[in-house]
């Protein structure tokens, strides 16, 4: 090594440098508190780079385990910089050498560069690790540098030393942790199973204490069964002795328990006579398992302590258990249940003869029953009104009455049934045509009313049917026969006028055959009288045109069919009708007379039917008296006004007179006392006059014949 | 009638008309009259009694058909009092049974009105037994 011959400024600046650097040095400790081993190898090469501007710097450290950490520094201008591992090829051969004896410095070539390498030890003896420090400076290394060296290298190695001791504690420390946690660990799961085990035990103890109070409950729930039960509840052994028996069985066989208990079953509550069976069959039971009464319910007889026999219903049964039987019996009194069913049975008896009376009725009511529910579908019907519709009852359930009546009359069939069902009405009848199921139609007369319902059913309609077909029939019948009848009085008449119509016209028709037969031979005289020839053709077209008249008047009175009512003046009418009957009556040696009243009002009429009447009459009133000799015969035609503003027109003969007999049947169609008659005018006219509102009646004269009477009012009031 | 030599000596048989219709009684004597007879109208049968042509009626033309008194009645009189005038009756009705009966109660001769003319003349002629 060369001394410097510097001068004493360089020597204080070196100086100064130095001490800064030993102060930095040994602050570094301090700073390595804690760190692990590379840190502080690592900020010991840092700074001793720094401060000795060094080339290189390495360290090989060894931990307490011998584990090596080789770490190296090297200037930043070196490049390319030579590994930790390069200068740790070149540094082995020195390691196993002494550190005494180091030759330091000394000269190597690293990397084509000369430099001088201080090595240093750390630890007394080297033992935690070496650093070499390398400067390819002449100087170097100093003697300041060298202390600066040194000191860090002391201080490196304390710090190791520290750092590796305070890893050994941490392991320490950590494995005596781990222990701590594995038993920690240990004990906490044996904890564990014990805690559980101790839960079950708990959970088990309560559970028993849960069923020694059910069990508790159960008894004094039975007991309070037993003793509120309504019932009987009798318990036996198997020798037959009672063991239980119930407040219900107390009050009902009029015994306490204590009296009973233990006395033998049969000997308490089973009648004498029935005694004997219960013992044999008890025996047979236990001997064979077989037994009648057990398991079901049956009636019985029991006995009470007052020598009372009364019906008991009893069930038996067998209680299951080991070792000897035992039973209980279930029982109750039912005398009055059976008076209940008596009188039930009675009852319902009294209601099936009612029900069967009703039922009788309906099925053989001479009319036709049925029932609807309130919209009109059919409930049920009977036989006979099945029978007038064609219907069966099942078919009829399918049908409202509304589908089987004839649409014409549905509409006032559905007015009337509402009104029924609205209470307006409380019944109706009705007579409309139903259709039968084979298309036909059948008349019927209906009586409809309302059944109300009650709580436990609905209402319904009843309907009560007739059949009036024939009826009906007969009546249309009788109203064509009328019409006929009308029809046929007209001809009638009309034949009888026929005659008189030939007479009528036979008059003037002589007149006109005579008077011309005259006048030709007036002409034909020699010489002609002229002047008779001349009257006689004025008689002869005189007569004719009367013949034409009667014919006119006649045709008139029958051209009219319907009923035409107008004004006609009345008396007007009777003189023609008198005309045309004149020489009818002049035949029969009638005289006619008539005294017609002035001042008569006109009358509302059909002046033709009327006509028809007064005709009527008058030959009736002839027709009296043709057998009539030995007086005149007289016929009286008179017109007078009707006490109620009408008029009335009387025929009176001095026939022969109408007798009591006679009188009922007069105006019936097809009586008559004439041989040759019909007997339909009296009938006709009638209707006629009523058909004007008025009436048609006969009396009897104070003398011989009789008065045929009708008046008919002046105006009719639809 | 006029006699051949012209002289109207004999007197024309006097012929009693009785009928109430009033075109017969109107029409008939002219008719007759023609025939050369004197005639003379009735209204009715009593009319006819009570006349003093009773006794001088040569023959009787006679409704049957009439109030009153009918011809019939008229002809049952005539018999009662023994007067055997010749009746010809005369109707309208065509009654075949009226026929009968008249000609059974000795009618001489029968006319259903309208008769003509030829007819009458015959009736009366035989009446009158004139041929």
């Amino acid at each position: 090594m060369a001394v410097q011959s510097d001068g004493p400024a360089e020597e204080i600046k070196r100086l100064r440098r130095c001490i800064n650097d030993l102060v930095s040095v040994l602050a570094l400790p301090a700073t390595w508190t804690g760190s692990d081993p590379s840190r502080i190898v690592g900020d010991l090469l840092g700074a001793l780079l720094n401060m000795l501007s060094l080339d290189f710097v390495y360290a090989r450290v060894r931990d307490l385990e011998g584990t090596d950490l080789e770490l190296v520094r090297t200037a930043t201008e070196w490049k390319p910089k030579p590994g930790a591992q390069a200068i740790g090829e070149m540094v082995r051969p020195w390691l196993r050498i002494d550190a005494q004896d180091f030759p330091h410095p000394v000269r190597v070539t690293l990397e084509g560069r000369e430099m001088s390498v201080v090595p240093l030890q750390l630890g007394v003896q080297g033992e935690t690790g070496i650093v070499i420090a390398g400067s390819s400076r002449a100087d170097f290394p100093q003697q300041t540098e060298k202390l600066v060296l040194s000191v860090a290298a002391n201080q490196a190695a304390v710090g190791l030393q520290a750092s590796n001791l305070l890893s050994a504690q941490r392991r320490v420390a950590s494995r005596l942790d781990q222990h701590v946690v594995q038993r920690t660990a240990e004990l906490g799961a044996t904890n564990e199973e014990l805690r559980k085990e101790i839960a079950e035990r708990k959970s088990v103890e309560k559970r028993l204490g849960q069923e020694e109070t059910e069990l508790k409950h159960s008894e004094a729930h039975k007991a309070a069964i037993l003793d509120s039960s309504l019932d009987c509840i009798v318990a036996m052994d198997h020798e037959g002795s009672i063991t239980e028996f119930n407040p219900a069985a107390e009050r009902t066989f009029g015994y306490s328990k204590q009296d009973v208990i233990g006395k033998h079953l049969a000997d308490v509550i089973i009648p004498p006579w029935r005694r004997e069976q219960h013992r044999s069959g008890f025996a047979r039971y236990l001997a064979t398992g077989k037994s009648r009464v057990l398991g079901r319910r049956i009636e019985m007889t029991a006995l009470c302590a007052d020598g009372r026999e009364i019906p008991i219903e009893i069930a038996i049964t067998r209680i299951p258990q080991d070792g000897p039987p035992s039973f209980t019996g279930y029982l109750r009194d039912i005398t009055e249940r059976k008076r209940n069913e008596d009188a039930l049975l009675e009852t319902h008896a009294k209601l099936a003869r009612s029900e069967e009376r009703w039922r009788s009725v309906f099925e053989n009511s001479a009319i036709g029953v049925a029932l609807t529910d309130l919209n009109g579908r059919f409930i049920a019907a009977n036989p006979l009104f099945q029978k007038m519709l064609g219907y069966t009852e099942e078919e009829l359930k399918q049908l409202s009455f509304i589908d089987i009546t004839v649409e014409e009359d549905r509409n006032l069939n559905w007015m009337l049934i509402n009104e029924l069902l609205e209470g307006k009405r409380r019944q109706f009848r009705i007579e409309k045509q139903y259709r039968r199921k084979n298309g036909s139609t059948v008349w019927v007369r209906n009586s409809v009313s309302v059944v109300p319902g009650t709580e436990r059913s609905p209402g319904f309609l009843m309907a009560l049917s007739e059949d009036v077909t024939e009826r009906r029939l007969a009546e249309e019948a009788l109203n064509e026969t009328r019409s006929e009848l009308a029809l046929m009085a007209r001809v009638t008449t009309l034949s009888t006028l026929t005659a008189s119509i030939a007479h009528e016209v036979n008059q003037p028709l002589s007149g006109i055959v005579t008077n011309a037969s005259t006048c030709l031979r007036m002409l034909d005289a020699d010489p002609p009288n002229l002047e008779g020839a001349r009257e006689t053709a004025r008689r002869t077209i005189r007569d004719g045109n009367r013949a034409s008249e009667v014919v006119a008047r006649l045709r008139a009175l029958f051209s009219k069919k319907n009923a035409t009512f107008e004004m006609f003046d009345f008396n007007e009418a009777v003189k023609e009708v008198a005309a045309l009957s004149v020489s009818e009556l002049q035949r029969n040696r009638v005289i006619l007379q008539s005294e017609l009243a002035v001042d008569l009002p006109s009358v509302l009429g059909d002046r033709i039917q009327i006509q028809q009447v007064i005709l009527n009459l008058i030959r009736n009133g002839s027709d009296a008296m043709s057998i009539v000799d030995d007086r005149s015969r007289d016929l009286l035609i008179k017109t007078e006004c009707d006490e109620n503003s009408g008029v009335r027109l009387s025929v009176k003969d001095s026939g022969v007179g109408i007798d009591s007999e006679v009188e009922k049947k007069l105006f019936q169609a097809f009586y008559t006392t004439k041989s040759d008659g019909m007997g339909i005018g009296l009938s006709v006219s009638r209707s006629i006059v009523e058909r004007h509102q008025g009436r048609l009646w006969a009396i009897r004269n104070e003398g011989p014949g009789a008065t045929f009477i009708f008046s008919i009012p002046c105006s009719t009031n639809t | 009638m006029k006699s051949p030599d012209g002289s109207s000596t004999i007197r024309r048989p006097l012929v009693a008309i009785v009928d109430d219709d009033e075109s017969v009684r109107e029409s008939l004597p002219d008719l007759l009259g023609e025939f050369g007879f004197e005639a003379r109208v009735f209204p009715s049968a009593q009319e006819f009694l009570v006349s003093d042509s009773l006794g001088l009626t040569k023959c009787l033309v006679l409704d049957i058909a009439m109030p009153g008194m009918t011809g019939f009645d008229l002809q049952q009189e005539l018999k009662l009092r023994g007067n055997k005038i010749p009746i010809v009756f005369m109707t309208a009705q065509k009654d075949e049974s009226v026929r009968k009966r008249a000609l059974e109660r000795g009618a001489v001769g029968f006319l259903l009105k309208p008769f003509s003319d030829t007819a009458l003349l015959g009736a009366l002629n035989t009446a009158l037994g004139l041929g």
